[in-house]
């Protein structure tokens, strides 16, 4: 059976159709030599691989020119023998005269991803993506092409829109976008978001080593990649990823012996104990406070242990405690992501309404899905007479309560 | 964000410390124990509150009523038998499975009509896993206990509390309980007592006996609508913490702040829809619809009705619609009593609102 390709809707389409075959279709690519999850890993050739033998029969049925058509036959005949440049060769041959033909774009790119040439990849997806804006899958593989060559903002930007235009939709290829995601988080110095994205490997049984030092970085809030890491510091921070990885696994106990070796191991580490406090805060608050203290005693100057205390003061209803410590904290780190919502909130609940309502509105302008954000906005209106205001920021919490999980990390 | 279960609904049920400058918090000294220590000056309020529900929150063997009055409750659920037996002052829960039985002394008994009982096993504290309900004359699974399916007879006599839980229930059922984040049952005060809302009522007792008044704790009444919903919802839930527990449906209705603040007439500044408007506190609560009706006339009444409300030099308060069908027992159509699941009792639901037929429950 021929799925339906024509120009315009359908091309848009082409990467989730992809997609859906690869994921039904058994072929084994040679260049699968690294990590799970890291470059040219299996799953991802595998589809840039899928997406090379499947398209040349949908191709032919658009293309009319004879010279086009001859083209395309040869660079589908190239690929088919593996023989990578000579497609790329051809295809690239067949966008030229046709530059509007979507399909010859995704395959141009595709291959060139496969082949390592990930700036050339980028610019090919880059034309697909200027006919075909929404496809989800070309936006995802243009974003891994960035990440390779060093354009991480632009990359996280791709992923995540690739993600959310669909790219994740199959099992391992949401864990190949969402492993790179993270580490582009973790580089952009937002780590607790990294975090969260690596709750998708809990479970693991045997966990890339790749993935813990990802994890381990993001926990000890080193805004790097693993391979910009020294060696000598690999082993901190398996450590650290192995523990939280083993945490996020609900493997409580064999967390805490993790945990304790790592302390043991290495006493100076920052963020190590933040990183325990953080991972216990939503469970164990009382725990997570006497790790986030240990911490500030290891790195007295710590804002996200500082700004940790402050929140779990403000849970507490104390607003003093919670001003004093958010204030520590924005003066150590003033672009502490989450500071101002701490902060905020902190002046808020010690009868500073105004000053509240500035520093809160001002957060919801840089995150304006944050739940906290938006709870603290409903009672700092409610509090100073702003009724449908008020009213509005709650029906709102509403709506992002429904969409997401128990919220309660700033 | 970060994912958890239940834990903003741990903390914000645990008692509170004392703030200086944010809301006044249940206290963290020691209590002015018996309310008699202000019976000389707070006679009425001092007289009334230890007869309240929230005075009697939890109690101890002995000086329960509710187990003298029922002196052998029994219920079979599922492969289970149930015994709960009180001779004298002592209160012995039971649980066999027909070959083997557990028993237990009841050490805490937690709520007055609806009561559940918390056992002491090996040093650790478990809620009873049947709770007496009055609206069946028996017992019943505790609510929110449903979901748990015992397999031996030590998990069918109760569902073992976590730190945090012990602290919550203790923190809002007793007073003094909580210390530095610690369950200090030793010097716990059953129920709630004057210095559990009143943080530094023992400090100005003793400094009142001295002839000096300035160390009184802050007037509660004085708080904001908002406020004073944040300061009750330390115990009958915040808003904010209902919605970070992700409660739904019908089991929120318990939690007034949460429903109050979700009306379409809740104004964080007007003093006519705070919890105090309608509730003392020191006095039980009163049942009879018609006593509410001034309350609701105070915005939802002619400009005479409204122009009564005026205080000193202040304008009248702005009114809002009038209500076509009558001006009188408003609650009993805009606040409806809703059944809470598995609790066989109702609870009138404080989302103020104009109910139609066939409206279901709104979140």
């Amino acid at each position: 059976m021929e799925p339906e390709l024509n120009a315009g809707a359908g091309s848009s389409n082409v990467g989730v159709l992809i997609v859906s075959l690869a994921a039904n279709t058994q072929i084994i690519v040679r260049s699968c030599k690294l990590g799970e999850y890291g470059r040219k890993t299996c799953p991802l050739t595998w589809l840039v691989a899928v997406s090379c033998v499947l398209f040349p029969v949908f191709a032919r049925a658009q293309a009319n020119p004879a010279s086009f058509d001859d083209i395309v036959l040869r660079a589908a005949a190239a690929r088919e023998q593996d023989d990578v440049p000579q497609a790329i060769e051809l295809y690239r041959q067949a966008v030229e005269l046709k530059p509007d033909w979507p399909d010859g774009w995704w395959f141009l790119g595709s291959l060139q991803y496969q082949a390592d040439a990930y700036a050339a990849a980028r610019d090919a997806l880059t034309h697909y993506l200027e006919i075909t804006p929404d496809a989800g899958p070309a936006s995802a593989l243009r974003g891994l092409c960035e990440f390779e060559t060093g354009e991480y903002a632009q990359s996280l930007k791709d992923i995540q829109r690739g993600l959310s235009l669909g790219a994740g939709s199959q099992p391992r290829n949401e864990k190949i976008l969402r492993y790179h995601e993270a580490l582009l988080l973790t580089r952009a110095g937002n780590f607790e978001a990294a975090l969260q994205k690596y709750e998708l490997f809990a479970g693991e049984k045997v966990p890339n080593p790749e993935l813990l030092v990802g994890i381990g970085l993001a926990g000890l809030r080193t805004p790097l990649l693993p391979k910009e890491l020294k060696a000598d510091t690999q082993e901190l921070f398996t450590a650290a990823g192995n523990a939280a990885l083993r945490f996020m696994s609900g493997d409580r106990d064999g967390a805490q012996q993790a945990f304790q070796d790592l302390f043991q191991r290495f006493p100076a580490a920052s963020n190590a104990h933040y990183l325990y406090g953080y991972l216990l805060f939503p469970t164990d608050p009382d725990q997570a406070i006497t790790e986030f203290r240990k911490e500030l005693e290891v790195s007295p100057g710590n804002a996200a242990a500082q700004l940790m205390v402050a929140w779990d003061a403000l849970m507490r209803n104390d607003p003093s405690e919670a001003l004093t410590y958010a204030q520590k904290a924005i003066a150590e780190e003033p672009a502490l992501l989450i500071a101002q919502l701490v902060l905020g909130r902190a002046l808020l609940d010690t009868g500073d309404v105004k000053g509240g309502i500035e520093l809160l509105e001002k957060e919801l302008q840089r995150d304006p899905g944050n739940l906290e954000t938006h709870i603290a906005l409903a009672k700092a209106y409610s509090k100073s007479g702003r009724k449908e205001d008020a009213q509005r920021e709650r029906m709102r919490c509403l709506e992002l309560e429904e969409s997401e999980g128990t919220v309660v990390h700033p | 964000m970060y994912i958890l279960s239940g834990l903003l609904s741990v903390i914000l049920f645990a008692a509170m410390p004392v703030s200086s400058t944010g809301l006044p918090a249940p206290a963290q000294v020691r209590s002015s124990g018996p309310a008699s220590a202000c019976l000389s000056c707070h006679r009425a309020q001092a007289v009334a509150q230890p007869q309240t529900p929230m005075a009697q929150a939890l109690m101890l063997p002995g000086t329960n009523p509710t187990v003298k009055a029922n002196p052998k409750l029994t219920v079979r659920k599922g492969d289970y038998s149930y015994t709960v037996e009180t001779h004298g002052d002592s209160t012995t829960y039971s649980v066999t499975d027909g070959v083997r039985t557990l028993s237990l002394p009841v050490r805490w008994s937690f709520g007055v009509g609806g009561q559940t009982w918390i056992l002491e096993r090996d040093g650790q504290l478990y809620e009873s896993l049947v709770s007496y309900y009055p609206n069946v004359a028996g017992l019943d699974t505790t609510i929110g206990d449903e979901r748990i399916t015992p397999h031996t007879v030590d998990e069918a006599m109760g569902r073992k509390l976590t730190q945090g839980e012990t602290k919550a229930c203790f923190g809002c059922h007793a007073s003094n309980a909580v210390h530095d984040r610690k369950l200090t049952l030793e010097s716990m005060e059953p129920g709630v007592t004057c210095e559990h809302c009143h943080a530094g009522a023992t400090a100005h007792v003793l400094d009142s006996l001295q002839g000096d008044f300035s160390s009184a704790p802050p007037k509660l009444g004085k708080l904001s609508s908002e406020d004073i919903s944040s300061f009750c919802g330390q115990c009958h839930r915040t808003w904010e913490s209902v919605v970070r527990g992700h409660f739904h449906g019908e089991i929120n209705v318990r939690f007034q702040p949460y429903r109050l603040a979700n009306s379409k007439c809740f104004d964080g500044t007007d003093p006519r829809i705070s919890c105090l408007a309608c509730h003392d506190p020191h006095q039980n609560v009163v049942r009879e619809d018609s006593t509410y009706d001034t309350k609701c006339l105070a915005c939802h009444g002619s400009s005479a009705q409204l122009a009564s409300t005026r205080t000193g030099s202040a304008p009248a308060p702005a009114g809002a619609k009038s209500c076509p069908v009558s001006k009188s027992d408003c609650v009993s159509c805009h606040m409806p009593k809703v059944t809470l699941p598995g609790g066989h009792m109702k609870f009138t639901d404080h989302q103020i609102r104009v109910v139609k037929p066939g409206d279901g429950y709104p979140n």
